[in-house]
């Protein structure tokens, strides 16, 4: 990868056709401005990352799935359930001993 | 009333000020504008997003404050200004707006994206999927961690 410093207000150019000028510098953030082809899309690289991530979540998972995600939602009535399997489990022991 | 065809949940009828409207889309469906809110009260706290425009094309999300109840929303000045918010302040969770995280579903387990919340603001029902400003929030939260560290 190509490293270059520049002052704010500076510019660096790729091609003819797009110009990246260094706008103002913060603290922590450094604001760009862009020049560029309109056929060129300029986005930040985490709404390519959210892109992809809304593709692969764009339709519903298996109706079991769903059902497992729901159980978990409900963690107080999950285990209240989850006990008495337990107790019911234990009562069964009792009477084969 | 409307009847919209769905993949999912077969027709359903909807009232079109229940329309959530993204003026831009979502990232990865820039062209679908129109979702409608499916919840019912067997898949509560779950709201589909359903598209209006493409049957088969349905989001599940999940409030985010079920997600995460300390979640703090910090929009963009550009998301801001898709919602047509003029407020100096950020809107509030519930009373401005309503904030979604979008589940995915991964063999390791369910995540929500955190980093960008759906926001549909409560009274014009505009909507924008903002990319959380300056936020160490996860693309790809997990919801149920222990779970996950007992598998592993």
């Amino acid at each position: 990868m190509l490293m270059m410093s520049r002052r704010q207000g500076e510019i660096i150019l790729i091609g003819d056709e797009i110009e990246i000028v260094i706008a103002h510098i913060g603290r922590s953030r450094v604001k760009v401005g862009i020049r560029a082809p309109r056929q060129l899309a300029v986005i930040a690289h985490e709404m390519k990352l959210v892109g992809e991530e809304n593709r692969a979540a764009a339709q519903p998972p298996p109706a079991d799935v769903l059902q497992a995600l729901l159980v978990q939602l409900q963690p107080a009535a999950h285990t209240l359930r989850s006990q008495a399997d337990e107790c019911s489990v234990r009562q069964d022991a009792g009477t084969k001993n | 009333m409307p009847v919209l065809e769905t993949a999912n949940f077969g027709n359903i009828l909807f009232t079109p000020e229940s329309v959530f409207e993204f003026p831009r889309g979502l990232p990865g469906f820039e062209e679908r504008r129109q979702f409608v809110p499916v919840q019912n009260p067997q898949t509560a706290p779950v709201v589909f997003l359903q598209s209006l425009e493409e049957p088969s094309l349905c989001f599940v999300t999940l409030p985010v404050l079920v997600v995460d109840p300390q979640y703090r929303l910090r929009m963009s000045e550009q998301d801001l200004e898709v919602l047509s918010w003029q407020a100096e302040r950020q809107p509030r969770i519930g009373q401005d707006v309503l904030c979604l995280a979008v589940l995915s579903f991964l063999k390791s387990g369910p995540t929500a994206n955190l980093l960008a919340p759906v926001v549909v603001d409560l009274n014009s029902h505009r909507a924008v999927q903002a990319v959380a400003a300056e936020s160490d929030y996860s693309l790809q939260h997990p919801l149920f961690p222990q779970e996950a560290a007992l598998c592993s």
